[in-house]
């Protein structure tokens, strides 16, 4: 994939969760998933977010957004965090979401 | 009660700089731990991490990250699974646990001096967070490779290596202190988050993970990839240290990262490269390290360097040659001298893995078979003398591991070329005309004596094998020999070139 960003999961059970709040926080694009077994890359072209909302309506109301740092080993493109959102970009892509 | 977000709040505990009335600023950021050079000093005000975590945050998740690994580890300590590891895989955990369990305690001194210079109080902050995870993982390491200490003293090497002057040791520790500690602090955070962290780190404890869980290595591969959950924050000290060198002297910012990124990469080829082609079993390999290389490194890694507007450094069609070439060398370097390192090196080399090679390189057989028929030549006639070293190999100055840079000849043979250079009168010998370049511009930092200075300066004595397994701290029952006593050898006796 083209200027792919994302996080990139350690194996843990939660992964399935993240990945289907990530399709919901990004409608209009295609999430690509590859399972390398002790990690899974999710990655969108050029920009990628995930939300405490969506978080929370698949991993319940106690997981908090700064706890997936825990499961993402790695990540693609340049990463920007807040209390509602974590964001994955390239800049020279110019997508904003 | 609601509580406030934290972006209500967060700049009061991180945004800690202030006007100094009773001392200079020079004083308390001296520009030779510092390091602004020829950036504007009001510049580094505009240093933010995208990467934002508080206090409380960083402890309540780190304690959530110490118990799941643990977790597993307590429940794996009760089962036989240590046990039933492949001994080839077993020594891609020794050779990790002794290069780089107390890396991360070198790592710990990059960050608390950032932690202390760091010319902006979000970027001191920051490096605390980072300096905290260092520590827990040297701490980590030692704990996991010590379980296994009672059933063979190679893990020992996870607490003893960084203490001795064996040979690898030395090239890595060469790396680590001119990342960490030559270095004012703009350029630690170039060479370590940035280069380092961001880059390499994902490739040894990320990629290295699959492998690890696809060789039933459980235990080694949660630890590891929990590592690197603590890296992907604090790597994060690079991006507006970059950005703003790039704003302000991205001459300076260019040769950093180019400079870092070819050493780093040398490093790597001998700890990653034969782990992933040569020591994991060929059923369990997720893909080759030229492929590990091209997800993380030439994709991922890249694209992330181009986007903060570095160019490609200036060495890069070298640098995707040597990805064909490089670990190979060093690996047949490294059986070849087994007895020097702690671990047991995988030959790798059975008729199966030579095809998977092949595969994987098309040029493998051409450049590399020859040798390894020889070798098992001997090995199958009980000529063993003749698989071992009488002496060392010519080492390089700059990256310090031995001289075998494939360079091509018009006749297609491979060629390992020295590139000298004399300084003051002295030659100094270079494993490719990007380390000599190096050396040139960076000697008065970065220069330690090698392995063959130390010998003909007389360090060694005597100056022979004992003599020299002896300095370097390896004892008999440590010494590295081949992982599986040569018995992937016998399918190459006449009569079974047939099966």
């Amino acid at each position: 994939m083209e200027n792919a960003v994302g996080p990139v999961l350690r194996m843990c059970d939660e992964v399935e969760f993240i990945i289907r709040a990530i399709e919901d926080d990004n409608p209009d694009g295609v999430v690509e998933v590859v399972d390398r077994g002790a990690y899974v890359r999710v990655q969108m072209p050029g920009f990628m977010r995930l939300t405490q909302v969506s978080l929370e309506r698949h991993l319940g109301s106690t997981f908090k957004l700064y706890q997936l740092e825990g499961m993402m080993a790695s990540f693609a493109g340049r990463i920007t965090t807040s209390s509602d959102q974590i964001v994955w970009k390239l800049n020279a892509t110019g997508k904003t979401g | 009660m609601t509580r406030m977000q934290r972006e209500e709040w967060q700049d009061i505990v991180r945004d800690v700089d202030w006007a100094f009335a009773y001392a200079d600023d020079e004083a308390v950021f001296p520009e030779w731990q510092s390091g602004t050079g020829s950036v504007p000093r009001e510049a580094w005000k505009d240093w933010e991490e995208g990467y934002k975590i508080t206090y409380p945050e960083y402890v309540a998740v780190q304690r959530e990250k110490e118990t799941s690994v643990f977790a597993v580890k307590a429940a794996l300590q009760r089962s036989k699974v240590f046990d039933d590891l492949d001994e080839g895989w077993k020594s891609t955990a020794k050779a990790h646990f002794g290069a780089t369990s107390l890396i991360e305690y070198i790592g710990m001194i990059g960050e608390l001096r950032m932690a202390r210079f760091g010319l902006n109080g979000g970027w001191r902050n920051m490096a605390v967070m980072g300096a905290l995870d260092e520590i827990r993982h040297a701490q980590i390491s030692l704990a996991f490779a010590h379980e296994f200490v009672p059933k063979d003293p190679q893990y020992d090497w996870a607490l003893k290596a960084y203490q001795t002057n064996n040979w690898a040791i030395i090239a890595a520790r060469r790396l680590l202190d001119g990342i960490t500690c030559d270095a004012n602090v703009v350029d630690v955070a170039i060479q370590l988050p940035l280069i380092f962290e961001t880059g390499f780190t994902n490739l040894q404890f990320v990629g290295m993970a699959a492998d690890a869980l696809a060789s039933g290595d459980i235990n080694f591969a949660n630890m590891i990839s929990s590592i690197q959950t603590d890296e992907a924050r604090h790597a994060q000290q690079g991006g507006p240290t970059i950005e703003i060198l790039m704003k302000h002297d991205p001459a300076r910012a260019q040769w950093v990262a180019d400079k870092m990124f070819w050493l780093t990469g040398r490093v790597f080829a001998i700890l990653t490269g034969p782990a992933m082609d040569y020591y994991t079993p060929l059923a369990h390999r997720k893909q080759s390290y030229k492929e590990f290389m091209e997800e993380w490194i030439i994709t991922q890694y890249m694209r992330t360097l181009n986007d903060y507007g570095l160019k490609k450094p200036w060495y890069w069609d070298q640098f995707l040659e040597n990805l064909e070439t490089t670990h190979h060398a060093l690996h047949l370097g490294v059986w070849f001298t087994r007895p020097t390192v702690w671990w047991k090196p995988q030959a790798g080399v059975s008729r199966a893995e030579r095809a998977w090679l092949n595969q994987k390189y098309p040029h493998w057989e051409e450049l590399y078979g020859e040798y390894w028929d020889v070798i098992t030549h001997n090995i199958n006639r009980g000529e063993m003398a003749s698989t071992l070293p009488e002496t060392l190999p010519w080492i390089c100055n700059t990256c310090q591991l031995p001289i075998c840079t494939h360079t091509s000849s018009p006749d297609g043979k491979w060629r390992v070329r020295n590139f000298a250079h004399t300084h003051d009168g002295r030659q100094h010998h270079f494993c490719s005309d990007v380390c000599r370049t190096i050396w040139q511009e960076d000697h008065d930092t970065l220069h330690m004596k090698t392995m063959v200075e130390r010998l003909l300066a007389g360090d060694v004595q005597p100056p022979d094998i004992p003599g020299l397994l002896g300095y370097m701290g390896i004892t008999p029952d440590v010494a590295g020999d081949d992982a599986y006593g040569y018995k992937w050898a016998a399918e190459y006796l006449p009569g079974k070139a047939a099966e």
